[in-house]
């Protein structure tokens, strides 16, 4: 046996205790991978929105790159943490520093090794699914093909090797030499229980709670600038709960001898308080990741929605086309639209209505006038309920618009409109989508409207009603739009299908990247979590070993160790899903619009993937503890 | 070959703790002695300096007339892997290994031939009759023969000097008095120093002398004659009185 016999033998003989190292770094490597096979497609390198993609996908790896450096070092030195017996044993043996130094370096060189092998391959067999995924997530054009990707397979695997070299020397070079008598003992020794103070515990409830309550109330833009200052609360509470709430309330509950000496609650309290001060710190990082994923991915699902809500807020109809009287190309666009749709055999049902303009004061907005009978014209094409209104009877309608409250200027005045002819508005206004376009509006009944003469300007409204599937209606957008410009001066053409797909190919790539750096720092806080629980397993067999030969059921060792992981899983995720919940009703409070939808789906996500990860460490570890005792 | 020379002990903490103080004594070339007295006594403090595990507070420990304290960590490294076997309680063997690597692995760290590591632990082994198991893991093996083979690990690089801590702890009367006697014979037929601390004294009686020490201080020691049952009733009888009722007979004395 060589020395690097010895250094490989160590690792492979001990797959358990590498495992999770493992797999983690594996998994960075392989979302970097993945990054890699977009941004370095043949289909992606072209222009525009495309051409876009890529970058920001090449940007999206950095950011994993430089996150998994973090995450990698981070799991090496409490790997470490954990084996401090084994190198005081070795050094006993007669291990020189530098020798422990070679040592951990070839062992982290062939997992580092073995890992960006293995990212690699996962990504290449992944690669078309993800390509997949991806195609429709970026709501790309181009179909994004499977092709061998070399130029990604050489940038991953030189990256991660350099990154492997960077993180070995760096932890070889602070791995600190302790006396050989602490390192030898180290498995004896508590770190010992955190103290806690009630002062503190109290700021603790101080600090998160008036965080929530401002950041809830706030309203609009201030939120934004509450941003920092609450960040900072927020950080500091949940380290502080960590650190002392949850201490304070351990050691109050041991203090209640009727609960803690009530069966297996002894064990559990007994060796959550052993374990706090270790505990406080993984629970704190986990928290404070998990928040970051939540945020990222809820805001930006949060205000996709928002968006395309407001777009499609504009008009119900698939095709819309309003002019002002300016727009000297009507007929010709109206006919080219006709003409279009007939190419398409596409059959819709047109109609059409005026708007009579009055400019009422210099600095109000002017009054839209619509006939009674327009209205309900409208309302039968979309199957809303019409209206009828008596002669002196005028009704307020208000389109929905995210965050344009309506300005209650219209209700309960008499307007006058024309010279001698004027009007009592009604008491309340309607919210209606049945006029496209305009955001608030007076429905005239038909004897009134007739009466009007000179108003300051008319525009016109035309819209075409019916059902097509949505390929469809983006092709036909994409067909009239060649020849009318959406969006101009004095008209607008409106397919609601285009502009909702526009709006997701536009929100496409910050949401994929988005989701796959809050995934990836997802599973990291998992992954820190599950490093936490292995490395007290021996602890726990040996304590169960003993236990058990004092009599301790399979069940009530489950029930144990049940409880002991679940706390361990869900207490962060708990406080990061809270904070997530409060940080994405701010959101929607910002916006005026209801988020609860997007919040739940992707805090349920979350949830789910958490309690999949809980059921199988859980049947591991009780494994793993169970088969110890036989 | 092994002079303490006043060597004191203190733990500091809120209650500073004296675990040793002033003990003096040497141990000659190819001799076996055993250090004795009751728990907390400090033995376990005495054996962890020597072994360079841990550090005196004052006074000095040489080992042929080299003052181990101030050797530096390299030194220190290759004084470990080269003059000093030891034996732990619970064996402490590397579970990721075969107890054939367990073994070879001072030699391995010190970069000997794989065919010169090979040709020490099969003779090691023999000697130690454990020849059967090389090829096991620590798990599939029982307390004995994992002690067999920490004594084997202690013993193939030839070391000058052979410390253990409570060598017999965990292993049934049969299996100490084998360890024993094999300890016995090496230090007879290879002449190694040994130095081992413990509670048994029928594992004591396999020394050639017995230093008992008491709250940290040196308290009498006992040399073997002919007969180790003898040597073993002399222990018995020093340990009566060193133990816990000392106190009673200072009293019928005055």
């Amino acid at each position: 046996m060589t020395f690097r016999q010895f250094a490989y033998n160590n690792v492979a003989r001990n797959k358990r205790l590498y495992a999770a190292y493992f797999l983690s770094s594996m998994f960075t490597v392989m979302v970097f991978f993945t990054f890699s096979i977009f941004a370095y497609h043949p289909a992606l390198n072209g222009n525009g929105l495309s051409q876009n993609a890529a970058a920001g996908l090449s940007a999206a790896k950095w950011v994993i790159y430089v996150f998994s450096f973090f995450f990698v070092l981070y799991s090496m030195s409490s790997f470490l943490r954990s084996r401090q017996k084994e190198f005081g044993l070795l050094m006993m043996q007669g291990m020189s520093t530098g020798q422990l130094r070679q040592m951990v370096f070839l062992e982290n060189m062939i997992i580092g090794f073995a890992a960006t092998l293995g990212g690699i391959g996962l990504g290449l067999v992944f690669a078309k699914v993800i390509l997949l995924i991806g195609e429709r997530m970026l709501v790309l054009e181009e179909t994004l093909s499977f092709y061998f990707p070399i130029q990604a397979i050489i940038i991953t695997f030189i990256s991660f090797m350099i990154l492997f070299v960077l993180i070995c020397l760096f932890i070889t070079a602070i791995l600190r030499n302790r006396t050989l008598i602490t390192l030898i003992k180290s498995n004896k020794t508590s770190k010992g229980e955190p103290k806690a103070s009630i002062w503190l515990s109290l700021i603790v409830i101080l600090l998160i709670g008036s965080s929530y309550l401002i950041s809830l109330r706030a309203s609009g833009d201030q939120a934004i600038y509450l941003l920092v200052p609450i960040i900072i609360m927020v950080s500091i509470g949940t380290y502080l709960l960590f650190t002392q709430l949850s201490v304070y309330i351990i050691h109050r509950l041991k203090e209640r001898k009727s609960f803690f000496w009530y069966k297996t609650n002894m064990l559990l309290l007994s060796d959550l308080a052993y374990r706090m001060k270790d505990n406080a710190r993984t629970f704190f990082l986990v928290a404070i990741i998990s928040t970051v994923s939540f945020c990222a991915i809820g805001s930006l699902y949060g205000i996709q929605s928002v968006l395309i809500a407001n777009t499609t807020s504009y008009s119900t109809y698939p095709i819309t086309y309003f002019s002002t009287a300016k727009d000297t190309a009507r007929a010709q666009h109206l006919q080219y639209i006709n003409d279009t749709l007939n190419t398409h055999a596409i059959d819709l049902t047109p109609a059409t209505l005026h708007v009579l303009r009055y400019k009422i004061s210099e600095s109000a907005d002017p009054v839209s006038i619509i006939r009674l009978s327009d209205y309900n014209a409208f309302a039968t094409l979309l199957g809303e309920p019409t209206i009828t209104l008596t002669d002196q009877q005028t009704a307020i309608r208000t389109t929905s618009t995210i965050g344009n409250r309506f300005n209650d200027e219209l209700i309960n005045k008499n307007i006058t409109l024309e010279k001698g002819l004027s009007i009592q508005t009604a008491s309340q206004a309607t919210l209606s989508q049945v006029i496209p376009a305009l955001s608030e509006y007076l429905v005239v009944p038909n004897i009134f409207y007739q009466k009007l003469q000179h108003p300051t300007t008319t525009d016109q409204i035309d819209v075409w009603n019916g059902k097509m599937d949505s390929s469809t209606a983006i092709q036909l957008a994409q067909d009239i739009q060649q020849s009318v410009k959406p969006y101009q001066a004095h008209y607008v053409f409106f397919a609601k299908e285009y502009e909702v797909y526009s709006q997701k190919q536009q929100f496409g790539l910050p949401l994929f990247m988005s989701l796959f750096i809050g995934i990836v720092f997802f599973v990291s806080a998992g992954s820190f979590l599950y490093f936490r629980l292995y490395s007290d397993l021996e602890e726990d067999k040996q304590k169960f070993k003993a236990i058990s030969k004092l009599g301790l059921t399979t069940k009530e060792l489950t029930k144990v160790l049940n409880w002991q992981i679940a706390l361990l899983f869900f207490a962060p995720i708990a406080v990061a899903l809270i904070h997530g919940a409060v940080a994405l009703t701010t959101l929607s409070n910002m916006f005026h619009y209801s988020l609860l939808k997007e919040s739940s789906i992707v805090l349920g996500i979350f949830l789910l993937i958490q309690m999949v990860y809980f059921f199988i460490v859980r049947h591991f570890y009780i494994g793993q503890v169970k088969s110890a005792l036989r | 070959m092994l002079q303490v020379n006043q060597v004191s002990k203190i733990y500091e903490g809120k209650i500073a703790y004296q675990a040793l103080s002033n003990i003096q004594f040497t141990i000659e070339d190819g001799e076996f002695v055993g250090i004795m007295g009751p728990s907390g006594s400090g033995k376990t403090t005495l054996l962890n300096m020597i072994a360079t595990i841990d550090e005196p507070t004052t006074g000095e420990i040489l080992i042929h007339d080299r003052n181990i304290n101030q050797l530096n960590k390299n030194e220190l490294a290759k004084f470990r892997r080269r003059e000093l076997g030891f034996v732990f309680q619970d064996f402490n063997l590397l579970h990721t290994l075969t107890v054939e690597e367990n073994i070879v692995l001072p030699l391995t760290l010190d970069g000997a031939k794989v065919s010169e590591m090979k040709s020490k632990a099969a003779i090691i082994a023999e000697q130690l009759g454990i020849s059967a198991i090389m090829n096991k893991r620590t798990y599939e093996i029982s307390g004995g023969q994992a002690q067999r083979a920490a004594i084997a690990r202690a013993m193939i690089h030839a070391p000058h000097l052979l410390l253990a801590d409570e060598p017999t702890g965990n292993l049934d009367s049969k299996s100490a008095r084998d360890v024993m006697e094999l300890l016995e014979k090496i230090n007879q037929e290879q002449q190694t120093t040994m130095m081992l601390v413990t509670h048994d004294p029928l594992a004591a009686s396999y020394c050639q002398r017995v230093i008992f020490i008491r709250d940290g201080k040196f308290y009498s020691e006992i040399h073997r004659g002919e007969h180790r049952q003898t040597f073993f009733q002399k222990i018995i009888d020093t340990l009566s009185l060193l133990g816990g009722h000392a106190n009673d007979i200072s009293s019928i004395r005055v």
